[in-house]
């Protein structure tokens, strides 16, 4: 592995003393709220409904007063009516994966953008990031958050920052062996595959300038990491974010890779019982829960991120005194990450029900094949889907094969079978079966 | 003059037409023609029988787990010697008719060879193209004519 020349990129922030760091925190919190429920009907509502007002926040425990924001509300206010700022202030949309057809949106400013810009400055520079790098961003460029964070971030901190985008493999390699790429980021998945395709189109490593690595958009595992490591002979760090927060960035992995420090002048977390509701204290598995306290267009208020995970607040050998977020262990809900992109079930049925106008019974099966994440769809016949002609079924197929690429973003191998022959279990309908060995 | 087809749905797996064979001898029932269409992905069989083997054929298709419906299709008596299906296939020709899929069976009638048409035309609905074939001396077998076979 190559040497490490991790540093930090806000060591003012990054390595504030804790107490002074709670009470910026406050501060913030304190003002976060008071915009939100000047400008933000939902919440104002919400906060009237529990007879809280924003003068009530007096401590940081006070934010467990505040009401939980989900994932439905971002839908039911789509697009802007989350907005705590007048549009004409939005300089910024991106997107991601909404539980029906409909993505989620969010809406920045230019102070959220510059907030998000920081926190992978943060994230690439702890992954060894300087001006004197070059970056290969292999995130896929658009709503998406991941590629235009990691360029915003490599931006700001002066890196030559090279914008491929997802895809094409052959081309991914030759740039980064033509450039002398010092550094990459992706979902960690994909980078496996690139490190064997490297392989195999007999490329020398050691033409590569490659020393580390920051992945992330998808859970992984420490074996992936050593898989990284030793096919790249880099440093691989992960990176945690998510689009209603602000992006990739919200928590990343320092030198001592034993977890991501959470950007805590930005943003608070809790965990919480996801029975409950209730606050678990640092150190309990649970569902990790964000409050924004410095985004002014689109701020989130406990927002339910539906990850399960644990905080660490012990000090960490790198210096930094952010708390510490471990790996993503499972989720709250039935969404699926498959190659980096959020997938609900109910999108998936949301297509069938608009393609063969029933909602047959269906199973994603989610497997990962050659370091590719795979997705089968498999959907029971129905009579109405059913005919004698094979033109027929297969035009159903493709439809739905179609339909899925454009609500979901990914493709998916769709197989009809015959009614009745996915599982039926009982209760509450398994609707998914993930193959991947993603937990330790 | 139309007469019932089975279509069942296939998977493209192992053994689903040899299950689909041993549910219809345990049913007791005489496949009068079967025809496969196969694509990479799945395939569709094709199978006439006699009517009062129809639905007990769906039946134990059905309960088998397959996916199975009944349609109706064309059985044209077809000269056996050069150019018998020739004419039959120029009257479907000129009359712009599309051909969906068709099949022969082992089975002769009048020394004719028999096939299984399935017809689409984007102007007539199927009763239109039956009258059009047989004004144009297409021999139709009607359903009794095939439970007799």
């Amino acid at each position: 592995m190559k040497k490490n020349d991790s540093r930090i990129y806000n060591p003012a922030v990054e390595c504030m003393n804790r107490d002074e760091l709670h009470k910026l925190q406050l501060a913030r919190l304190q003002e976060t709220v008071k915009l939100v429920y000047a400008n933000v009907p939902v919440y104002r509502e919400r906060m009237d409904a529990k007879g809280v007002k924003p003068d009530d926040i007096q401590s940081l425990k006070d934010i467990a007063k505040l009401p939980f924001t989900n994932k439905t509300d971002l839908r039911d206010q789509f697009p802007f009516g989350l907005l705590a700022a007048p549009k004409s202030e939005i300089v910024r949309i991106q997107g991601s994966s909404g539980t029906t057809g409909k993505p989620i949106v969010s809406g920045y400013t230019a102070n959220d953008v510059e907030v998000w810009t920081e926190m992978v400055a943060r994230a690439l520079s702890a992954a060894g990031c300087s001006k004197d790098d070059i970056v290969q961003v292999t995130y896929g460029y658009g709503l998406f958050t991941g590629g235009l964070g990691a360029h915003q971030g490599a931006t700001r901190i002066g890196a030559m920052t090279v914008p491929m985008s997802s895809g094409n493999t052959n081309r991914q390699l030759m740039m980064m062996h033509d450039l002398g790429v010092t550094m990459l980021c992706c979902t960690p998945s994909y980078a496996i595959y690139l490190g064997e395709s490297l392989k195999e189109l007999g490329y020398d490593l050691n033409e590569f300038q490659l020393k580390s690595g920051c992945f992330g958009a998808e859970p992984w595992t420490e074996e992936m990491r050593e898989k990284l490591e030793s096919l790249f002979d880099i440093n691989a760090y992960n990176i945690y974010g998510l689009t209603e927060i602000a992006g990739p960035g919200v928590s990343y992995e320092c030198p001592a890779k034993t977890g991501m420090h959470i950007c805590e002048d930005h943003v608070i977390a809790e965990i919480i019982d996801p029975e409950t509701g209730e606050p678990l204290p640092y150190g309990s598995s649970g569902e990790l829960v964000f409050t924004t306290i410095t985004k002014t267009g689109m701020p989130m208020i406990r927002y339910r991120t539906h990850d399960i995970c644990i905080l660490n607040e012990e000090p960490c050998s790198c210096g930094r005194t952010h708390i510490r977020m471990g790996r993503i262990t499972g989720r709250t809900d039935d969404m699926l990450i498959i190659r980096g992109v959020n997938v609900f079930p109910s999108q998936i049925e949301s297509v069938l029900l608009r393609v063969a106008g029933v909602a047959p019974h269906y199973m994603l099966i989610v497997d990962r094949v050659n370091s590719t994440d795979t997705l089968e769809v498999q959907v029971e016949l129905t009579d109405e889907m059913f005919s004698d002609k094979v033109a027929d079924i297969e035009h159903i197929r493709d439809e739905i094969k179609e339909q899925i690429k454009s609500v979901v973003g990914i493709s998916a191998a769709v197989k009809l079978v015959p009614p009745k022959s996915i599982p039926r279990s009982e209760g509450k309908s398994k609707r998914t079966i993930d193959k991947r060995q993603l937990t330790e | 003059m139309f007469i019932t087809q089975i279509s069942v749905y296939l998977e493209n797996v192992r053994g689903t037409l040899r299950s689909l064979t041993g549910i219809l001898a345990a049913a007791g029932i005489d496949m009068l023609g079967l025809s496969v269409a196969d694509t990479t992905n799945f395939g569709i069989a094709r199978i006439v029988v006699r009517e009062k083997d129809s639905s007990a054929a769906i039946d134990a298709l059905t309960g088998a787990g397959y996916m199975a419906m009944k349609n109706l299709v064309l059985c044209a008596a077809v000269p056996n010697k050069p150019a018998g299906l020739d004419s039959v296939l120029a009257v479907v020709d000129e009359q712009n008719l599309f051909i969906e899929y068709m099949y022969s069976f082992n089975y002769s009638i009048e020394g004719n060879a028999l096939m299984i048409l399935r017809l689409t035309s984007k102007d007539m609905d199927n009763e239109t193209i039956v009258k059009t074939l047989i004004e144009n001396g297409v021999r139709l077998l009607s359903q009794e004519e095939v439970n007799a076979l």
